[in-house]
């Protein structure tokens, strides 16, 4: 396909601003219906400027990604917040006219997608000729609804135009620390509609000549609690697509732009190309199921939501099916998948697909060439009315990550029994951890100043354990390989919250031949706030993640917080404070320190804004990843050596891993080798006395079925899930021998399903064209 | 390469690079004349080398170490020794010090150095991230109860028994240094040096003598991974250095010289050993090399260059762009966050030295991290080396002559390569003895190839738009496989690559930089007589270090009015948490209008390396710290101009040829003596160019062209 049109191939009267002389939206259709017709992005079976002069390509690529790169690195100098400027919450993306991406920097890519879905809706829904898209107009967008993954991510887009004529965008993103929300922090909780999400902008024109609106300026900046981050993360933005666009252009110069026209375009094929060989390369063809569950524990009085119907515990199911052909495509479908809810954590099917992409790439396709190459190789199916691909425009996203972490492990686990297959050993990974706690909040800090906190401590979780070796403890998160604590001199900066303690958190990665990396926890004391509030975000009922072929789950969450603690007087009198970590929580050891305190010490890992004052305490515990193999396959020195590392509680050594370890005069444990070899027989006996054969089992839970004897939560997920599912519920009928007398209806559950039978969706709204991207 | 001169020498500069495996001396003349000496490393003691070294150099001008050394005015030491220490991690055995309950965080490594020094598919290929053993284990770590917070306020005082306690254990644990870092620190430094004077008490109680490091003393600066990185440096690996430099400087004054070496330090510019922050010149070594290159590209007009050195133990990328180094404040080296002015620059512990060994289970190849250094490799039958080493695989591969490593000072067995790798590599693998040290090659070279590619693309470059220059002892043996396909403008081998960090060293300023933190705070409104008061604030900082300056100075011989000062500062928005180094417009600051000046000179810059719509001066601005350099002149190598004579190398070049692998066969490659090649000359591949110091291999499908300023041009055909 000739990816340019000719000004003599068009009606004069048509005059587009793209290249060529097509409209953006004839553009992006003449590009979609050739991909559709051959499979091939923007038909393109061969790849001209490739195949000619696979150098210049070569150069082309190298160049533009570094320069991308190399924005990133310089422009989050300029931000003020620790979130970008320590933890990386930032990224650039290169896009062609058609808002397709052609290349990528590092960060969070996840918005390689939402960025592009936003120039989409932007194509799809005439911004060419109102409001207008010209060169150095600046675009801002935030909103959920057409792609985002939640309000906090920022988006700044820029047209690129080479000689009066559009020829590409360029996309920046941060990770803000505050949204305008209900509550402070950027992934607030509590609000159940997407109303008390915060400030929502939807691909605005906020600039034009290189300069920003004032009205913008003076809007925004009191839409949000942290005007000052707010704006140096805009000129963070900024600065980056400019020094994009101005890198796109000295190319262009260079090389011509024949040349970049055809590698805007070829890149992506390119990348297409690059998943299938790869799907080739490392997995087998075939089905592969898995599942996710997370808890939304909303019926805990420390929960505090605005409506009575949103004030119910419930759990998100997310069954997935891998389908991988022999040709290398494949199809990922999320049938079963429980409705959107009354809470913050929905998605939207853009952010949901780009974020699974952006796990593939840190496991199937590690390559330079990551960009949209990948989504067109990939089929999605979300069922309209899941959490991932909601029908109704009311629905809240602050942080989608709660579910979309917890649906995602799942893949690795897919995913690995296939590298496992091919003998892939170092790329198997047991999953993702839940990337929590969040700790937010806010009030007035030690600046006498309006304020929100959004500790970005969770981006160094422990990893998945691999098939040969352990999973790297408090090391990164799914959202972001690169991950980083950051100093603690920093976040004191930026949180009137000192530190009292920075410990690994033994235990929390899950046992297994390999065990999974251990995630980390910070003990926080409240000094210098005033007005102050903190919450609690992460999972707490359920272990999101799973481990792998023998390996255990990652420990849960809980939460730890003290009011009321005497610690004034503690650190007066030189009495014992708690410090470091809270090492045994079913054994805890600062509870007897402060005696008299108002302890909150439960799995209740969810809460809303609380207030806190000075010298109350805060524990921020970063989950660890999953184990893969047996436990008792674990080299014994090994269980040891976590011992002495400070990576194993003492008791689990015995009951979980068989090992019997002595504890010298110096402290340091040793290994006893024969009562270790003893202790493992017994258990190894133990387990087989208490097995039973997998029908017996299957016979006696099938009876529980019949009899609807399940909790509460797990009977409506269940009924909301064959409701959206009628696949799922066939399946599950069939393999549990069901009869069709056997029916499960949220109806008849006795909790409120508000939302359950009345929807409208955001198309629904007048003059409004939503992107499709999925099967639905 | 050396330049012999009839008249009678005045022997001025001495620079020395003292690597891993070997040791290079560098003597400039009076005429900016210059001779290059090598010798193996000694790393018992480094002087034993040195001297062998400068009498190899000076033995060409037919001068006597003593008489060469009476008439020396100044030596400039770099060296690697303090670096592969890291790398390998066989520094001092230190304790640390730390807020109790904070006990894990240098083991933590912030996360990021689970991938730091990664190329971008592997920062985002989240299975290869690893974290390299913590400095000080965990074990050796101590709580001491204490905080103060981020403005210097105590939030829990000073529990002193606690310090006597971490203080008694680490002490009976026999610790060979003490570090100390508590957090914020650099704000309030009362608390950390209370411990370390507690610390300081109980170990004179102990009898024993065991150094002391606080943070607060070292490196004032936020950020506490960096700046405990830093601080253990000086513990772990500077203090072993600081014993090798008096021993060499000792070793000369008994010879004669009148003066104290200087070291090629991180900020670029050469400090005293004596230095109280020795851990700056944990990159000397490579640093020389940057700075020659650095001076050759202002003389022959070369503006953008990527320096490119390997030696036995390590690979080194640095980039100069248009002419300028650029400086890094929080740099990370050796896979650590670190808080030095350093010249940007990245490395890699993997050399001609490094050990290859096959993963008992997978049977991946591994090289390095530890290296056999000047001990070579099995070839050595003396080195007492089994493990195989790259040089081992060379051997085999005919790319280095086994009659003439070091001019033959050292007689090499090629036999002993071959049976070590055909048991250790070649049938554990099912490969033949050449594919498998062909392998071990070019699994090398591709590392370092995307090494200096991630390196140029990082900072957002193309390697067209750069100059490669390749040196250090191995660099011009391995200059094809690590540029090969990368497309740089030109790649060039100084004749004198295997002394040229060396030469760096001789051709570096003598510079003393002193920084000082401050916390000057405007309002963008900011009346003009707050401006006149920070302008003061900011001036009185510059006395105080052009005080210290111009004592350094005053302690190696020169006088005030010899040194050229240079202030500056760093600045940037209220609330942000990246500064920048501006150079002063103003040799000093006093009123409204001086402030005014500094304020412009910060926003060009700002608009420059970021955007003109990033600057945002309605926040108003910050000066976080107080920058002096002062430096004086000495004299600096002359680059040799030469006419140029015919393409075909002269007869007398031709020393033979050798079999020689690569890509599945065996060619026999054209040998020739570097010193016999004459200005002019075209050398097509396969051809190996020979010296005593170091060989140049031109593989088929590559030739070399030699100028007049003596430097080889290596291009692709």
């Amino acid at each position: 396909m000739n990816i340019r049109v000719r000004d003599k191939d068009l009606d004069a009267s048509t005059g587009g601003i793209v290249r060529g002389g097509e409209t953006l939206k004839q553009h992006r259709d003449r590009i979609m219906d050739a991909t559709k017709q051959t499979g091939c992005y923007a038909g393109m079976e061969t790849m001209a400027l490739r195949d000619s002069q696979p150098i210049l390509y070569n150069k082309l690529f190298s160049r533009l990604r570094a320069g991308v790169v190399d924005a990133r690195e310089t422009a989050k100098k300029i931000a003020a917040s620790p979130i970008v400027e320590q933890e990386g919450e930032l990224c650039f993306t290169l896009y062609n006219a058609a808002g397709d991406s052609i290349l990528t920097s590092t960060g969070i890519i996840i918005h390689v997608g939402t960025m592009g879905a936003a120039i989409k809706y932007m194509i799809e829904n005439g911004w060419e000729h109102n409001p207008g898209v010209r060169d150095k107009d600046i675009f801002c967008n935030n909103d959920s609804l057409i792609g985002n993954v939640h309000p906090c991510d920022i988006h700044t887009i820029v047209p690129i135009f080479w000689e009066g004529e559009l020829i590409g965008w360029v996309g920046g993103v941060t990770h803000v620390i505050d949204t305008g929300a209900v509550g402070p922090g950027s992934m607030a909780t509590g609000q159940v509609q997407r109303f008390g999400d915060g400030y929502s902008i939807t691909c605005r024109k906020v600039g034009e000549n290189d300069t920003l609106f004032r009205d913008w300026l003076h809007e925004s900046q009191r839409m949000v609690r942290t005007t000052r981050y707010w704006m140096l993360d805009e000129r963070t933005r900024i600065a980056g697509c400019h020094m994009i666009r101005k890198l796109v252009e000295e190319v262009i110069s260079e090389e011509g732009i024949d040349a970049y026209w055809k590698f805007a375009y070829e890149a992506v094929e390119h990348g297409r190309l690059g998943l299938q060989n790869r799907i080739k390369a490392m997995t087998i063809p075939g089905k592969y199921r898995q599942v996710g569950f997370v808890d939304v524990p909303y019926a805990h009085p420390d929960v505090r939501v605005p409506s009575d119907f949103a004030k119910l515990d419930t759990i998100m199911h997310a069954p997935s099916e891998i389908t991988i052909r022999g040709d290398g495509t494949w199809r990922l479908d999320f049938e079963g998948s429980s409705r959107w809810g009354w809470h913050t954590y929905n998605a939207h099917q853009v952010s949901f697909t780009s974020g699974i992409w952006v796990m593939m790439t840190q496991t199937l396709i590690p390559s330079e060439m990551i960009n949209d190459g990948a989504a067109y190789g990939t089929e999605f199916r979300l069922p309209k009315g899941t959490w991932m691909n909601p029908d109704d425009r009311r629905v809240a996203f602050s942080y989608s990550w709660h579910f979309l972490v917890s649906a995602w492990t799942a893949l690795w686990r897919g995913l690995s029994r296939s590298y496992f297959g091919r003998g892939y050993l170092e790329e198997v990974n047991a999953g993702n951890a839940n990337t929590s706690n969040w700790l937010q909040g806010g009030g007035f800090n030690q600046y006498d100043e309006i304020h929100a906190v959004n500790s970005f401590e969770c981006a160094a979780n422990g990893t998945g354990a691999t098939a040969v070796q352990d999973g790297l403890s408090h090391a990164a998160a799914i959202w972001n390989p690169e991950g980083d604590m950051g100093d603690m001199e920093i976040w004191e900066l930026a949180e009137p919250l000192v530190y009292l303690g920075r410990q690994i958190k033994a235990s929390s990665g899950g046992a297994g031949k390999y065990r999974g990396g251990c995630g980390f926890e910070s003990l926080r004391l409240v000094w210098n706030a005033k007005d102050w509030t903190m919450f609690f975000m992460g999972n707490g009922h359920i272990s999101s993640d799973w481990g792998l072929m023998g390996g255990y789950p990652a420990a849960s969450g809980y939460r730890f917080a003290a009011h009321d603690t005497g610690l004034k007087e503690l650190i007066a009198s030189g009495k014992p404070i708690p410090l470091g970590g809270d090492t045994d929580p079913q054994n805890p050891v600062w509870d007897d320190l402060i005696k008299g305190a108002v302890i909150k010490r439960d799995k209740q890992a969810i809460t809303t804004e609380e207030m806190f004052a000075d010298y109350d305490l805060y524990l921020n515990y970063m989950r660890g990843g999953p184990g893969f193999g047996d436990p008792l396959d674990r080299v014994p020195q090994s269980v040891v050596d976590d011992l002495n590392g400070g990576y194993l509680i003492e008791r689990f050594a015995l009951s979980v891993y068989g090992v019997v370890a002595k504890k010298e005069a110096d402290g340091a444990y040793v290994l006893d080798a024969p009562a270790t070899e003893e202790r493992r027989v017994a258990i190894r006996k133990q387990r087989i006395a208490t097995s039973v054969p997998t029908r017996d089992w299957m016979r006696g839970e099938r009876e529980k079925i019949l009899a609807k004897d399940a909790g509460t939560q797990v009977r409506q997920m269940f009924a909301a899930s064959f409701k959206l599912g009628p696949r799922f519920e066939a399946d599950f009928r069939s393999f549990w021998d069901l009869p069709e007398s056997w029916i499960l209806t949220e109806e008849e559950i006795g909790v409120p399903h508000y939302g359950s039978r009345y929807s409208m969706d955001v198309s629904e709204l007048p003059d409004v064209k939503t992107v499709q991207f999925v099967e639905e | 390469m050396n330049i012999h001169s009839p008249t009678n020498r005045n022997v001025q500069v001495l620079g020395i690079d003292a690597g891993g495996t070997m040791t290079d001396t560098f003597f400039v003349d009076s005429d900016g004349d210059f001779v290059v000496g090598k010798a193996q490393s000694t790393p018992q003691n480094e002087a034993l080398g040195l001297i062998a070294s400068s009498e190899d150099g000076l033995g060409n001008w037919g001068l006597s170490l003593d008489a060469a050394l009476k008439q020396l005015q100044t030596g400039v030491y770099s060296g690697t020794a303090m670096l592969n220490r890291v790398v390998q991690r066989k520094g001092l055995k230190c304790g640390l010090i730390v807020n109790r309950g904070l006990e894990d965080f240098h083991r933590m490594g912030r996360a990021i150095q689970a991938y730091l020094g990664y190329a971008y598919e592997d920062r985002i290929h989240l299975n290869t991230h690893r974290y390299d053993p913590p400095l000080v284990p965990r074990n050796l770590t101590r709580g001491v109860v204490e905080r103060i917070d981020m403005s210097g306020t105590v939030v829990i005082p000073l529990r002193e028994d606690s310090v006597r306690e971490a203080a008694r254990e680490l002490i009976a644990a026999d610790v060979e240094g003490i570090v100390i870092s508590l957090l914020h620190s650099y704000k309030n430094p009362a608390h950390e040096r209370r411990v370390r004077d507690i610390v300081t008490e109980e170990i004179g109680r102990s009898g024993k003598t065991i150094p002391v490091f606080a943070s607060a003393d070292y490196y004032p600066v936020r950020k506490e991974t960096h700046r405990t990185n830093t601080t253990i440096l000086e513990g772990y690996a500077a203090e072993p250095s600081r014993q090798t430099l008096k021993k060499i400087s000792d070793a000369f004054k008994d010879r004669g010289t009148k003066f104290d070496f200087r070291v090629m330090a991180t900020h670029g510019g050469t400090i005293s050993w004596k230095a109280k922050e020795l851990a700056r010149t944990i990159v000397s070594g490579p640093i020389g090399g940057v700075i020659g290159a650095k001076y050759l590209g202002e003389v022959l007009g070369y503006n953008n260059i990527a320096c490119s050195d390997i030696g036995g133990t390590s690979f080194d990328v640095a980039l100069i762009t248009q002419g300028e180094l650029t400086i890094k404040n929080d740099p990370d080296m050796a896979r650590l966050v670190l808080s030095l002015p350093l010249v940007a620059m990245d490395s890699v512990g993997a050399g001609a030295g490094s050990f290859i060994r096959l993963d008992p289970y997978t049977k991946a190849i591994k090289l390095g991290p530890d290296s056999a250094g000047y001990r070579v490799g099995v070839c050595w039958k003396e080195s007492g080396i089994e493990t195989v080493t790259v040089s081992d695989c060379h051997m085999v591969l005919g790319y280095l002559n086994p009659d003439n490593f070091l001019g033959g000072a050292v007689k090499l067995d090629r036999q002993r390569s071959v049976d070590a790798i055909k048991t250790q590599l070649a049938d554990p693998l099912g490969l033949s003895v050449e594919d498998a040290a062909a392998g071990v090659i070019e699994l090398l070279d591709s590392d370092l190839r995307d090494y200096l590619r991630s390196m140029i693309s990082g900072k957002g470059y193309s390697p067209q738009s750069f100059v490669c220059f390749s040196y250090g002892g191995a660099g011009p043996v391995h200059t094809y496989g690590y540029t090969e396909g990368l497309g740089f403008e030109d790649v060039i081998v100084p004749a004198w690559a295997a002394g040229f960090s060396a030469f760096g060293c001789a051709a570096a300023d003598f510079e003393y930089r002193y920084d000082k933190s401050l916390d000057i705070n405007l309002a963008p409104d900011a009346p003009a007589d707050q401006r006149e008061a920070a302008a003061k604030t900011l001036q009185a900082a510059w006395e105080e270090l052009t005080h210290n300056v111009l004592e350094e100075f005053k302690l190696n011989g020169y006088a005030p009015e010899q040194v050229t000062l240079q202030p500056g500062y760093r600045m940037q928005y209220r609330g942000q948490l990246n500064d920048l180094e501006i150079e002063s417009p103003l040799p000093n600051a006093s009123t409204a209008e001086d402030w005014e000046q500094l304020v412009d000179a910060f926003n060009t810059t700002y608009g420059r390396v970021y955007a003109a719509s990033a600057r945002s001066p309605e926040l108003g601005y910050s000066v976080t710290g107080a920058i002096m350099r002062g430096a004086v002149p000495i004299p600096k190598p002359k680059i040799p101009k030469e006419p140029l004579e015919g393409e075909t190398p002269p007869e007398e070049a031709k020393i033979g040829t050798r079999k020689f692998y690569r890509k599945k066969r065996w060619v026999d490659a054209q040998l020739y003596r570097m010193e016999a090649l004459r200005p002019g000359n075209r050398v097509v591949g396969p051809a190996i160019i020979e010296s005593d110091a170091t060989t140049f291999v031109v593989p088929d499908g590559f030739e070399t062209f030699l100028d007049g300023h003596r430097l080889f041009h290596l291009k692709e055909v």
